[in-house]
């Protein structure tokens, strides 16, 4: 058995090395995907057999799977056939100068107060090597290896710290665990690795705005974060700018793992481009992450503002596996245009005394359509479970639609749980008392648009919060009246 | 899922044997609606755990037997025997059901207002099916679900509640559905009440057992409501210990219709209830009230689907649950607000008091909204006895099963106090008390 499995493995390496050759000098795959476009990713990588390995076995299972159809979106169907799933960084072509760059993004980034230089990056203008984040992000980065942080890219980590990422990859999402996690771990081209040792408090929030070479993470991003006992991080995810990017599909895999007295706080702030109004275009964000609160004690939050792409498709989840272990989840959803967020939680209580929060804020303008959907567990060892959940939802628009699917289920009698779901438009008599106070009608919508989702805002690091409130009203900007 | 196929086949034959037995086969009408619903079970089949409303609901405990049909009770009840089941002391009339068939000797219909029409959907079928052709099978839409399809494919018998404009009864209408063996009983059946612009009714269904035959009811009831009428529904699932049932209520309400219900659901193995409502023209208002006891063994399953589908209506819906032993409870409440279906007033609460360490609940609220200028929400609560509670009555020297049980039963109090018919509350209480009794009331997990 095991000799003829030897047999064909090296049957299958010897066809991908022809492959490899004609792809190398491209940088680019063709569209389409089979296991020679795994195995040439995974050579590009320079990944270590066992890397391959699980690759493939991802490939295998998601080939055997059809997409979900479960989610309250609605969209064209998706042709895998289609996509490139590769593109090293430099095969991208950019715009020369900001010149050439959509004056309607350069208007958003001057009402979000950008700096120049930062603009370029995120408009995907070539920046001279003495860009300041360059230095910035070195700096980092010595300062993080004094603490002992491992802060790289998970490419790296797969070649410098195998150990690590073999324990740990895949380990809270498994490559079975749904189509885009199978999909994702597949393909996936990079995305972030961070390791925090024993007792360490991460000395700076850490952000993949300032990991070096970051900037076109690809499509298939995988994020995999570790915190040892007690030690502290808090990571921030995208930012406030509209990005440009030219891929449509996003299917990115985020694993957290928190062992006894850990903590580890992830805030995502999510701007891809939503579409034009028709509805055209816009990218499809369907995300799988999960954190995994595996020692006593450990602290899992995440939080979530989320006001871009097309389709938003995710469901940041804790397992509160450790006694004590407690969930977070905070979270703001914006959907105006033709927008469609199916977005939410599962807080699974297993260890004795866990707790877990959510606070879901949604809001639909236009067309846009908003949906919560979440799952509480309470298994029967969760002994004194705590739960509560608030989902609140604004309409803006009569042709705005807004969802609250939650699912609760619970095996304890000690556990207390509480779920609740409001679902209205802005009060007249709360405009009215803004604009008898002198406040433009859309000054009026904004101010209280960001008191309804102040409970997340406050969850987020300042300058971070500062930055969502700003995008919250460019947002929702043209969507009242 | 062959082991789903195999029933459907079953069922399928039990309906192309019984067919020509049925009432009012010459009308054309009802004829073709049995075929469709017939049509529709067989291509649709049972349901699994698969489907969303059924995630987690699993018929097995349904599909493993074979249930005869509308069989022929063993005994015939006396009137005597009949009277401890009557609810409502002032029933301005009482029709009684035996294994899904009307009784006229057991019942009662004597001095009913001119304007009301009550009786036998099985003898009126017969008699004057067209009379019927403008409402039955209206508000229950067979391709619903594979029980309103089997239903309406094996209409048969029931009750028949026709209220004139402006007519208002005096009492409540009392419905008493029982079920006897010998052998594994089967009973579909179907309800029509239908209330004329204006008219006023309280109407109690109880499902009850003679003895403790494994029992399969599947009724169901269709409500139509007029503009301005007024309708009390009271029901009350209380069947033996092996009781399979499962009822869908269908309600169809006009402008300004007001339909209050209270579903009480405390017997048989394995129970579903569904309630779909729809408010069809504006200012239309709806409250239902339900409580579910669920102790070892039982499942007890509540669905509800309140659509909202033009402007300016308002629905209230509060569900309770108690759950003892091993009992296990379902809750799916569903709101759905209709594009243009503005000033929309819809709050659901459904509230779970979990008395014992074995016990589960599944419960999923749902909120669908497709206009902006509403008022909506919904809450969920999952707990036991709050301490503090426990520590006043017993502070106050009363005994600590006491005290649990003056707990549960105020708990329960706040759904029945919204069923106005005496009778009815007060056998819900007693049922209540004696759960509670013989259910070991278990305390805090901390004792």
């Amino acid at each position: 058995m095991s000799a003829e499995k030897q047999g064909v493995k090296e049957l299958i390496r010897r066809e991908y090395q022809q492959g490899f050759v004609t792809d190398i000098q491209t940088d680019t795959l063709p569209p389409g995907l089979d296991e020679g476009v795994v195995r040439a990713i995974s050579a590009k990588k320079q990944e270590p057999d066992w890397m391959l390995d699980w690759r493939l076995a991802a490939f295998r299972h998601w080939s055997e799977q059809t997409e979900p159809e479960w989610a309250s979106v609605h969209h064209a169907p998706i042709d895998y056939q289609s996509i490139s799933y590769y593109a090293a960084p430099s095969a991208r072509p950019g715009p020369a100068s900001l010149d050439e760059v959509d004056p309607k993004l350069l208007e958003t980034y001057a009402k979000l107060g950008i700096p120049l230089e930062e603009q370029k990056a995120l408009a995907g203008v070539a920046v001279d090597a003495v860009f300041d984040s360059v230095s910035v992000a070195t700096t980092f980065k010595k300062k993080l290896a004094e603490a002992g942080v491992i802060f790289c890219a998970i490419s790296e980590a797969v070649r410098e710290h195998p150990e690590l990422v073999k324990q740990y990859l895949g380990s809270v999402v498994s490559y079975r665990d749904n189509f885009f996690a199978s999909l994702n771990a597949a393909v996936f081209s990079d995305g972030t690795f961070v390791y925090v040792p024993k007792g360490v408090r991460c000395p700076m929030e850490l952000s993949t705005y300032f990991r070096i070479n970051s900037a076109n993470t690809g499509q298939f991003e995988r994020t995999l974060i570790i915190a040892e006992e007690g030690s502290h991080v808090s990571y921030l995810e995208g930012c406030t700018a509209p990005m440009r990017d030219e891929n449509q599909l996003h299917a990115a895999v985020v694993e957290l793992v928190a062992l006894d007295d850990a903590r580890i706080k992830y805030s995502t702030v999510q701007n891809w481009y939503p579409g034009d109004e028709q509805g055209r275009g816009g990218i499809y964000n369907f995300v799988t992450k999960r954190g995994d609160c595996r020692g006593a004690r450990s602290h899992i939050s995440w939080t979530q503002v989320e006001t871009g792409s097309a389709i938003t498709w995710k469901y940041p989840s804790c397992i509160l596996r450790g006694d004590g272990a407690v969930g977070e989840f905070y979270s703001v959803a914006v959907t105006k245009g033709r927008q469609q967020a199916d977005t939410g939680t599962k807080m699974i209580h297993i260890g004795r005394n866990t707790r877990s929060t959510i606070v879901s804020k949604g809001i639909s303008a236009g067309h846009g359509s908003n949906a919560y959907r979440g799952l509480v567990r309470i298994t029967p060892k969760a002994e004194n479970a705590r739960n509560h959940t608030q989902c609140d939802s604004l309409l803006i628009g009569d042709r705005s639609a807004a969802h609250t699917f939650p699912y609760i289920e619970v095996r304890n009698p000690s556990a207390k749980m509480e779920h609740e779901a409001t679902t209205s438009k802005i009060g007249d008599d709360q405009l009215f008392y803004c604009r008898s106070r002198g406040l433009s009608e859309e000054d009026a919508v904004s101010m209280i648009v960001n008191g309804f989702c102040k409970e997340v805002f406050k969850e987020l690091p300042m300058e971070f919060a500062a930055e969502a409130q700003k995008l919250l009203s460019v947002s929702l900007e043209g969507a009242v009246g | 899922m062959n082991a789903m196929l195999e029933p459907v086949e079953r069922y399928r034959r039990l309906i192309d044997a019984v067919a020509p037995s049925l009432p009012g086969d010459d009308a054309g009408w009802l004829t073709s609606q049995r075929a469709r619903a017939t049509e529709h079970f067989v291509r649709q089949g049972f349901p699994t755990r698969k489907d969303e409303a059924w995630r987690y609901t699993s018929l097995e405990r349904v599909l493993e037997q074979v249930w005869a049909p509308n069989a022929e009770p063993g005994l015939q009840p006396a009137t005597a025997d009949i009277a401890a089941f009557h609810l409502a002391k002032d029933a301005v009339a009482r029709l009684v059901f035996i294994n899904g068939r009307c009784l006229p000797g057991l019942s009662s219909l004597s001095g009913l207002p001119a304007g009301v029409q009550l009786g036998s959907l099985h003898s009126a079928l017969e008699q004057q099916p067209e009379r019927l052709a403008p409402w039955l099978g209206q508000a229950a839409q067979a391709g619903v679900s594979s029980f309103t399809a089997l239903n309406t494919a094996l209409i048969d018998d029931g009750a028949w509640v026709h209220i004139a404009v402006g007519t208002k009864l005096a009492g409540p209408v009392e419905l008493l559905y029982l079920t006897t063996g010998p052998g594994t009983v089967a009973a579909h059946p179907r309800n029509l009440v239908v209330l004329e612009d204006g008219a006023e009714a309280t109407v109690v269904e109880h499902y009850a057992s003679l003895d403790d035959t494994a029992c399969f009811t599947n009724s169901l009831t269709e409500v139509l409501l007029g503009a301005g009428a007024q309708l009390e529904h009271a029901r009350l699932q209380d069947e033996s210990a092996a009781a399979r049932h499962i009822s869908n209520v269908f309600v169809q309400q006009g402008h300004s219709s007001h339909y209050r219900a209270v579903g009480v659901s405390v017997g048989g193995l394995w129970s579903r209830s569904e309630y779909h409502n729809r408010m069809q023209q504006t200012q239309a208002s709806c409250e239902i009230d339900g409580l579910y006891i669920a102790g070892d063994a039982q499942l007890t399953d509540v669905h509800l689907d309140i659509g909202h589908a033009v402007p300016a209506c308002t629905s209230r819906e509060r569900f309770k649950g108690i759950l003892l032993g091993r009992g296990r409870a379902v809750f799916d409440g569903r709101i759905r607000v209709e594009v243009d279906a503005q000033k929309t007033d819809a709050q659901l609460a459904n509230d779970n008091l979990m008395l014992s360490r074995d016990a589960e609940v599944d419960t999923k609220p749902q909120l669908e909204i497709f206009a902006d200028d509403v008022k909506c929400s919904h809450g969920t609560t999952v707990g036991q006895l709050e301490p503090e509670q426990l520590f006043y009555l017993r502070s106050r020297g009363i005994g600590a099963d006491d005290a649990r049980r003056m707990l549960c039963l105020g708990f329960a109090t706040e759904v029945l106090q919204a069923c106005s018919v005496d009778g009815f509350r007060a056998r819900v209480e007693t049922r209540l008390q004696q759960r509670l009794a013989a259910g070991a009331v278990m305390g805090n997990s901390g004792e």
